[in-house]
């Protein structure tokens, strides 16, 4: 895997960024004197993540898949103890059947096509069986009472958090699946933080005051912005990619990251709850980390198979 | 249209670590299902290795809450008295397991959470609110609390004289307590082995004792101790 220019250009831009970040932190703490340790946390969280990717991606496309497969399923985990699904045993259970096959044929080759890596008709199938599956369980069960609200909760669990970050873990086997794969995870979390400063230094008028209180339009334009630069800054690992491809590209992390986030934002504060878990110190659970990446590896994933085709 | 009615599950913002820690645990469909799996396995693995083997299982009561007590050899008592109650029960019984040796790493909360199930027993400094918590799970039917009243690994493999908390806990109550002996323990698993061994475990299961009419104090509890500790060595 080392042998990927690309990849190893990451890791130079990872190790890059992490020493950056850790002496921007002292710097803020020891000669600034400021209060860090929010800063602190978030970053030990930080080098937690990254190595464990780092490790999945070096290991190679199977323990990238696998690895992608248990990030879902804990944050399904999460998503179904925040709303209560979890105490519906039948239908959380069957979601984690869902979650398990959409690894399983992430992995293996259609059967009428062994050459070809990842079943993707089966893949793009999944949640019609699964949703079948799922308003079964009522009927099975002869009952009626509160039976929406676990039915819809299955299939948001499932679809959003199963099926639509399932794709992230389905560039895998693209031809350029390390650079796809790595495109997103770095420049995700990058608009994250272009919209978090330019909200510091610019904020004025409120987003979506409902939604996310400290979110300004300001820092949502910043981050937009910075999206669309980023798939030029890496241009590198999306071999094949022309002007119309980049300009996507940048809409849809600048754009679908965020809403991505809104969209987590929205179902916490309809729950009630601040983070979707504890997992990751400083930042939250798990699906408080991979929010922005659920809305946008699905929507790349099919804009560069409709337009240079994956495999 | 009516609001929908959330109801997150109570330990959903602890970590991983924070939720094998308290007790009782919440109901956690994963460890259950791996619980079963690893269960499944040591079973196999008690039957093969050390040819296990029980007998009495008739004796073990049904549809009521209970309490196992037995002799105490080895880290292996806790797993084969769970393996003599059948693979459905395993979820809701409890072996009383020291607070200060088994929840300490993250490594033993995970063992001892996980694959034994095992109630945190505080017997340093809050035994009696530790026999309180005992008290509380054996108000639901199904729940089985296994203890060992000598109250620590012994370490010549000779049974000690069972201290009287066991007594507090049932006497004066119409909970049976089923006394059994487990041979061969300590000379699978002595204290100090790294690894068990491959000897012979026979568990004997005998008839349940209550003690409705023992009085709750001092004086009963020894009695109760006493008796079920004469009990346990008549199965030898």
């Amino acid at each position: 895997m080392l042998s990927n220019p690309i990849l190893r250009t990451y890791l130079l831009i990872a190790g890059g960024l992490l020493l950056f970040a850790g002496a921007a932190i002292v710097l803020l703490k020891f000669v600034l004197k400021k209060n860090a340790e929010h800063a602190w946390k978030s970053f030990r969280g930080w080098l937690i993540m990254i190595p464990l990717i780092v490790g999945a991606v070096l290991l190679g496309r199977t323990a990238t898949i696998i690895f992608l497969g248990v990030v879902a399923i804990t944050g399904f985990t999460e998503f179904a103890r925040a709303t209560g699904l979890y105490r519906d045993w039948l239908i959380t259970g069957l979601v984690y059947l869902g979650l398990a096959a959409v690894t399983v044929v992430t992995l293996i080759s259609p059967p009428d096509d062994p050459r070809l890596v990842g079943w993707y008709g089966m893949f793009m199938a999944l949640p019609v069986y699964v949703v079948a599956g799922i308003l079964l369980m009522p009927i099975l069960r002869d009952r009626t009472k509160g039976q929406l609200q676990l039915l819809a909760l299955g299939m948001v669990g499932f679809i959003y958090i199963g099926w639509m970050f399932g794709h992230l873990a389905f560039l895998m086997n693209g031809r350029n699946g390390v650079g796809w794969l790595l495109f997103l995870l770095f420049s995700v979390p990058l608009c994250d933080v272009a919209a978090f400063t330019f909200g510091k230094i610019f904020g004025r008028h409120k987003l979506r005051p409902n939604i996310s209180p400290n979110k300004t339009w300001e820092g949502s334009l910043g981050a937009l912005a910075v999206g669309m630069a980023l798939p030029w800054i890496f241009r590198f690992s999306l071999p094949g990619f022309g002007t119309r491809e980049l300009l996507l590209a940048g809409l849809i992390v600048g754009a679908g990251s965020q809403l991505g986030d809104l969209s987590i934002s929205v179902i916490k504060r309809d729950i009630g709850i601040k983070d979707m878990g504890a997992l990751i110190e400083g930042h939250g659970g798990v699906l408080d980390r991979i929010d922005s990446l659920i809305y946008v590896a699905p929507l790349f994933f099919h804009m560069t198979r409709f337009f240079i085709g994956i495999e | 249209m009516e609001e929908w009615d959330y109801e997150p599950t109570p330990d959903f913002d602890r970590t991983p670590l924070d939720k094998l820690r308290v007790f009782p645990r919440h109901p956690d469909m994963l460890v259950y299902a791996l619980r079963l799996a690893l269960h499944a396995l040591m079973r196999t693995w008690l039957r093969l290795y050390h040819r296990y083997r029980v007998f009495g299982r008739e004796h073990l009561p049904r549809d009521q809450p209970f309490v196992l007590v037995a002799n105490h050899g080895s880290h292996l008592d806790a797993i084969a008295l769970l393996s003599a109650l059948p693979l459905t029960a395993i979820q809701t019984a409890y072996p009383a397991a020291a607070k200060d040796y088994f929840f300490t790493t993250t490594t033993k909360v995970a063992f001892s959470a996980i694959v034994v199930n095992a109630m945190p027993f505080d017997r340093k400094e809050n035994p009696r609110e530790s026999i309180e918590l005992c008290r509380d799970l054996l108000e639901t039917p199904g729940h089985v609390l296994i203890l060992f009243p000598e109250g620590t690994r012994s370490a010549t493999g000779a049974m000690a004289a069972f201290k009287p908390g066991i007594g507090f806990l049932i006497a004066g109550t119409n909970i049976p307590v089923v006394p059994c002996h487990l041979d061969g323990a300590w000379r699978a698993w002595p204290k100090g082995a790294w690894f068990p061994r491959p000897r012979r475990l026979t568990l004997r299961v005998g008839v349940p004792m209550v003690f409705a009419d023992v009085p709750a104090d001092k004086e009963g509890a020894k009695r109760v101790a006493a008796e079920l500790e004469s009990a346990v060595r008549l199965l030898v």
